[in-house]
């Protein structure tokens, strides 16, 4: 799990003076709302990989055919207990087949790790006062899962051995 | 039963060690209280009136003699001596302090137990048919479902934080001891015409302050493909249950505002899935799978069939309260020579559904001697023997009698369920105990609760509906008016069993009684099904012909305090 320092992410938003730009020109980090993606992606160039971000309340689906453009997709909790990204970034792994970042940002806390980690998020901006310390302890409570998940397919009942 | 194996041992220690470290971050105030809540409640632990509330998991209803005991000790230890066992076949303690949360999770564990997802907007314990394994009439054993659906709902990576609770009841049996219809997903095992495994599925029941009955959704799908199925339910809840306001985000209000179209989501899904998905196949529960799950519920090796004529010679010249006991709370069972039995928790002097320490001990004991150390948690909040000797029941009441057990009232009107109420409920409007106790005092006299026949009343303290007031033949709300307690009361409602008829909610019959008028409303309940019936009609048989009316006149001819506001 990569834990991303806001202060040093090298995607940044396309943003105007007071709302994000309509369409951006294209360029090297951009993260683009859905919305910017969509009005651009017709003429954006096919070497320059984008972001984006998408609500929790989109179809993650709209962006399959535009996945190999994309280096990171930023799913978002407005409130941590709301778990609709968590489907979300399951689909984007096992069913759509993205190989690249899938970040999760808004009120994240440290205890939606072993989550976040299990449906195919590899990167992580935590709330800001969470502490990295316990980021890391919390990952490591579990060693193995009931369920399939994105990086094991097998539910333990399926496998041979108890 | 299930025997748990390394895997799970080991994966709930490390629950336990988790959320020992949230415990100790919030103590020490790294976590806040309403970030811990959400966690805690997945843990079981809710924050009561008097002291948190922990909620423990009894799979499916299925306890040892082992787990009984150690329940006992952290009643004990911990608590105040008692625990109280509810509607969806768990164990609450009432009284155990915060600081020990952890060191109860640790003791929980050492016996295979924990509070996983006993709470909080995620899937809930799978509760299932008491009977299960044992019923004559059982088409398939679900337990190895149960514990497949269990495993696959433990800790659920995308399903930990969904729009609302989550309950599933699994039945396999031709009569439904489970009120499926009442969940959010209710399991038919059944088999098709080619004799195939499958489930009806239902979905969007609920009770609350929206009573749904649940819907057909698909009326075979087949045992291999059930945890795609249910994956994409809750998938298409995950997504578009409402989030904005609590009380429309179960399941049924999304079930009910787009009907066809839910249908249709969960269709795609269910054949994106399997059709799309890299883990899709991962999903299929192969025989090999099956097999190696029902291995834990094979009929136990002590148990062999056994020839009848020796069987409970002591019939003839036994107590009337001997045969009593054997038609009220003896079961019938699969097995020749073996039955099932109640040990009833519904007696003077203690709430419906409690247990002392003591209690669990003698519990776990005649487990012990008479039922190979097993015992079942039943859905109306008493526990059950499921290997019982025929040749020994006699024995066995001697027992269960010497132990407050053997009231031979299981189906009558003292065996109600009950929520905890306003005595221990932060979010009840109203005391449930008292109303039980006097209740129970009134119908005290077993010849007329035999008169009276069979009978489900059922006691919530709110609209949250622990206590099944919707299901309740006679059902009793307690609702709050400028903060004094009234009850509303309830007639016709039926949890589904074929005794009960078809699951629907009861109506409410009149404005809502004050405290000291709602024991003698269905005293007047029960007089005018006396009167009015006819002969050999059970009082649910009576509601339905005579409708509501005739109550409703007998239960305002009871008021007192309302009569002058009503009138």
């Amino acid at each position: 799990m990569k834990f991303i320092d806001p202060h040093h992410d090298h995607w940044h938003a396309t943003v105007g003076e007071n709302a994000p730009i309509p369409a951006p020109d294209a360029g090297a980090n951009r993260l683009l709302t859905l919305e910017q993606w969509h009005a651009v992606r017709e003429h954006w160039p096919h070497d320059v990989l984008a972001g984006v971000v998408v609500p929790n309340d989109r179809d993650i689906e709209v962006l399959d055919g535009d996945l190999p453009r994309l280096a990171t997709i930023v799913l978002q909790f407005p409130k941590w207990v709301d778990g609709r990204a968590y489907s979300q970034a399951r689909l984007l792994r096992n069913r759509l087949r993205y190989r690249g970042e899938v970040r999760a940002t808004g009120e994240v806390l440290v205890d939606m790790l072993p989550l976040l980690h299990r449906t195919g998020f590899d990167a992580v901006q935590l709330r800001a006062d969470q502490s990295l310390e316990s980021g890391q302890r919390a990952l490591r409570f579990f060693a193995d899962n009931y369920q399939g998940d994105v990086h094991e397919t097998q539910p333990r009942f399926a496998r041979r051995a108890a | 039963m299930y025997q748990y194996t390394d895997f799970d041992r080991h994966f709930v220690q490390a629950r336990a060690a988790q959320f020992r470290d949230q415990l100790e971050r919030n103590l020490k105030g790294d976590l806040g209280d309403d970030e811990f809540r959400p966690l805690r409640l997945q843990n079981g632990w809710y924050v009561q009136r008097h002291a948190p509330m922990l909620r423990v998991a009894v799979p499916y209803g299925e306890l040892s003699s082992a787990q009984l005991r150690q329940l006992a000790r952290i009643a004990r230890t911990y608590d105040r001596s008692f625990g109280h066992f509810t509607t969806r076949q768990n164990l609450q303690f009432n009284w155990i302090p915060l600081v020990q949360a952890a060191d109860v999770m640790d003791l929980l564990a050492d016996v295979d137990m924990h509070g996983i997802q006993t709470s909080g907007n995620c899937i809930r314990n799978i509760t299932s048919d008491a009977l299960a394994g044992i019923a004559p009439d059982e088409i398939v054993d679900p337990r190895p479902y149960c514990e497949i659906l269990r495993q696959w709902s433990t800790l659920h990576p995308e399903f930990a934080f969904l729009p609302r609770k989550f309950k599933i009841a699994v039945t396999g049996a031709t009569e439904d001891r489970a009120a499926t219809l009442w969940h959010d997903i209710g399991l038919h095992l059944l088999k098709n015409e080619a004799g195939e495994v499958g489930f009806k599925v239902f979905v969007g029941g609920g009770m609350g302050r929206t009573p749904v009955i649940a819907a057909l959704i698909n009326a075979f799908v087949p045992w291999q493909q059930i945890l795609v199925f249910i994956e994409a339910i809750v998938r298409v809840y995950n997504r578009y249950g409402r989030r904005d306001n609590a009380y429309k985000a179960r399941i049924k209000i999304l079930v009910k505002a787009e009907g066809k179209k839910f249908f249709d989501a969960v269709n795609v899904e269910f054949a994106a899935i399997l059709e799309r998905d890299i883990d899709g196949s991962a999903q299929l529960i192969t025989q090999a799978a099956l097999d190696r799950m029902s291995a834990s519920f094979r009929v136990p090796a002590g148990i062999k069939q056994e020839v009848r004529m020796c069987a409970d010679s002591a019939v003839g010249d036994a107590p009337l309260a001997y045969t009593r006991w054997r038609e009220r709370n003896v079961h019938a069972h699969r097995v020749p020579g073996y039955r099932a039995v109640t040990l009833s928790l519904k007696r003077a002097g203690q709430a419906p559904g409690d247990a002392t320490d003591v209690q669990m001990e003698q519990a776990a004991a005649i487990a012990e001697r008479f039922s190979l150390a097993e015992l079942r948690v039943t859905h109306d909040q008493n526990l059950l023997l499921p290997w019982v000797r025929e040749s020994e029941l006699l024995a066995l009441w001697q027992a269960a009698k010497a132990a407050g057990f053997a009231t031979p009232n299981i189906g009558l009107i003292t065996d109600m369920i009950a929520c905890p109420g306003g005595d221990f409920c932060a979010l009840a409007n109203a005391r449930s105990i008292p109303l039980a106790e006097q209740i129970t005092e009134r119908f005290a006299d077993l010849d007329e609760q035999y008169d009276i026949g069979d009978i489900d009343l059922h006691i919530s303290g709110c609209i949250n509906s622990c206590g099944h007031h919707h299901s309740g033949h006679i059902g009793v709300l307690g609702v709050d008016k400028d903060g004094a307690e009234w009850y509303q009361l309830t007639l016709g409602g039926s949890d589904g069993s074929t005794a009960s008829g078809g699951s629907v909610p009861g109506k409410v019959i009149g404005p809502s009684f004050a405290a000291d008028e709602i024991a003698d409303a269905v005293e007047a309940v029960i007089a005018t099904y006396r009167r009015e019936r006819r002969a050999g009609e059970r009082f649910i048989d009576s509601v339905r012909r005579l409708g509501t009316a005739p109550f409703r006149a007998a239960t305002d001819d009871v008021r007192q305090a309302t009569a002058v506001a009503h009138a």
